[in-house]
């Protein structure tokens, strides 16, 4: 009940008794009552006119770094006695320093300012507006209003640092890169021999072949290295992320998508990203910074969704990567897309599979007891068997064990071979 | 600062009002204040917001009950004042749960309390004033003071709420 009409109702069960019963002391007895409704009355607040600014100092962080927002408030109005000012903030923000709320007396033509910090977890996090409520000293009578102040945050997912990634898809672009592009040309690794051209160096010359030959002689060609498309598809579904507990696989892919975007990027490659979950949220191609900040952005909207027609990733729009490109699927996997996978590969793509390894990881937050050891066993000998089935359709496949650092497992099996392997063909 | 105000307000009135039943003889009824000055505590312990209200309402019946009866009047009005202070404080300590740390909620609350401190003293004045001066109303003019004030408040209240054009 609102405070003003209780204290009316009062006031006029007072005069009523006291009229009613002729009882002069009761009409007496609601006069500090009516002073005091009076009191509030009379100095209820007008109309809220104030001018908001609100300025974060930045506008993507990383991860729990705190980020500060300033909030600057003009009374171009009429004085507010007691005004209560809060920034709506979603709830996943979680304040360091300062208050987000602030209950002040702003004269006319006063100016208040404050900053607090905050920080929160990966997401895009809006700041709407401002929400003010101005009321007299009593409390009697109350304005509120909701001041439009469109902020944005983006907190990026942390961005693991690789050194290089070896992916060799059928088909490159035509500008210089580091893929190996299929082809004889400039570049560093062997890769066959032909008649000597003229224009050859004489250092290319393969004086054993043309040993062989009295009348020609043969140089060594060499593979060209090119750039290449990169389409990077993020698993968001529920069904392969989501496990007891509430633990999820998904910020860990989250990560290891983000590290392979900037290493794709840093090398020159063409580089697209596809989350699959609830819906497709397609960043399109492109190179470089720009790129790299859009897919970023993409990442930090990212999150898991269930779905009836993307259940399983049959729904993988193909059409949207390049013919032959390089496709990099960053999923703990379900039995079930094992033939979406073997499809990709048949259509011409190159396939790698990032997949997070799910019992390892459910398995560590297990109690370590004889069923437990059990059920791991049982799911581990199904997990081994699909992997064995997509390594037998030459998919190339990384199990990661998210407790160990992702950077360390993809220079450990991803990374550029040695020379020596690479020279006698160790390389894919 | 406020949290001594809002419990010496709730003491005087409660104390008041039972102080005054008991000494005229109405000792249930004062056990019964007393009881609900109690409970009055615990919410206030238990941020229990809601209770200041009821507290409110009982105050002001149990003020006018007292005048009815032939209680002293001056007792009566400090009983009632007391409960009308302890809900506004109540509300208002809430108000100031709000505020950060670094807001100046002295600055807020010596004007609340100067406020409120000039409308108890002349609420007890007027009201002790208003007993003091009595006289016999027939029917007819009663029921024109009904109408009137009725009409009166509400027209006022109305005027206020549109901001006093």
């Amino acid at each position: 009940m609102r405070r003003s009409l209780l204290l009316g109702l009062l006031i006029y069960g007072l005069i009523l008794s006291g009229l009613i019963m002729l009882r002069g002391e009761l009409l007496a007895l609601s006069l500090p009552l009516v002073l005091y409704l009076l009191g509030g009355l009379l100095r209820a607040p007008h109309e809220i006119e104030l001018k908001v600014e609100r300025t974060l100092d930045a506008e993507r962080i990383g991860p729990d770094e705190p980020v500060a927002v300033t909030i600057k408030i003009t009374n171009v109005g009429r004085s507010l006695e007691e005004v209560l000012i809060e920034d709506n903030l979603s709830p996943q923000l979680k304040i360091q320093d300062g208050s987000a709320r602030h209950l002040l007396r702003l004269p006319k033509g006063k100016i208040a300012s404050w900053t607090y910090k905050v920080s929160g977890p990966r997401g895009y996090y809006s700041f709407p507006s401002i929400h003010v409520v101005s009321s007299d000293h009593l409390g009697l009578v109350g304005r509120e209003q909701t001041i439009s102040t469109p902020g944005q945050l983006f907190i990026l997912p942390p961005v693991i640092r690789l050194r290089h990634i070896a992916i060799r898809p059928r088909r490159t672009r035509v500008y210089s890169g580091s893929i190996p592009a299929r082809m004889g040309g400039p570049g560093v690794e062997f890769f066959g021999v032909r008649e000597y051209q003229t224009g050859d160096s004489p250092r290319w010359i393969n004086w054993r072949a043309s040993a062989h030959h009295s009348t020609a002689l043969f140089s060594n060609e060499f593979e060209q290295e090119r750039v290449a498309d990169v389409g990077i598809v993020l698993d968001g579904r529920i069904r392969t992320n989501l496990f007891g507990n509430g633990q999820s696989l998904f910020e860990h892919s989250v990560t290891a998508t983000a590290a392979l975007a900037d290493a794709f990027l840093a090398q020159g490659n063409r580089v697209s990203l596809l989350q699959y979950g609830q819906f497709l949220q397609w960043t399109l191609p492109g190179y470089g910074k720009l790129q790299r900040e859009r897919i970023l952005q993409a990442l930090a909207h990212a999150e898991t969704g269930g779905s009836q027609i993307f259940s399983d990733l049959s729904y993988i729009p193909t059409q949207m990567f390049p013919a032959h490109s390089q496709v990099v699927l960053v999923s703990p996997l379900h039995e079930d897309d094992l033939d979406m996978l073997i499809q990709l590969r048949a259509r011409g793509y190159q396939v790698l599979v990032i997949s997070p390894d799910p019992v390892a990881f459910e398995l560590s937050g297990l109690p370590m007891d004889k069923n437990s050891a059990l059920a791991a066993r049982i799911v581990r000998m199904e997990r081994d068997l699909l992997l064995q089935r997509l390594q037998r359709a030459g998919i190339q496949l990384l199990n990661w064990d998210v407790s160990k650092p992702f950077d360390k497992v993809v220079q450990g099996h991803l990374g550029r071979p040695p020379a020596w392997m690479r020279a006698v063909g160790g390389i894919l | 600062m406020s949290r001594i105000a809002l419990f010496g307000s709730l003491v005087l009135g409660i104390g008041a009002l039972t102080l005054s039943f008991f000494e005229g003889g109405y000792v249930m009824i004062a056990q019964a204040l007393g009881g609900f000055g109690l409970l009055w505590v615990v919410s206030q312990w238990r941020h229990w917001t809601w209770f200041s209200a009821l507290g409110l309402v009982v105050s002001v019946i149990a003020g006018a009950g007292g005048l009815w009866l032939g209680l002293p009047m001056g007792w009566m009005i400090v009983g009632t004042l007391g409960g009308l202070l302890t809900w506004d404080l109540t509300e208002f300590t809430r108000r100031l749960r709000f505020a950060a740390p670094s807001d100046e909620v002295s600055t807020l609350e010596r004007a609340h309390l100067a406020r409120l401190t000039i409308i108890a003293t002349l609420g007890v004045f007027i009201g002790t004033a208003a007993m003091l001066v009595q006289f016999q109303l027939t029917f007819e003019w009663a029921v024109l003071l009904v109408l009137v004030a009725a009409l009166g408040i509400t027209q006022l209240v109305a005027w206020l709420r549109r901001g006093g054009e």
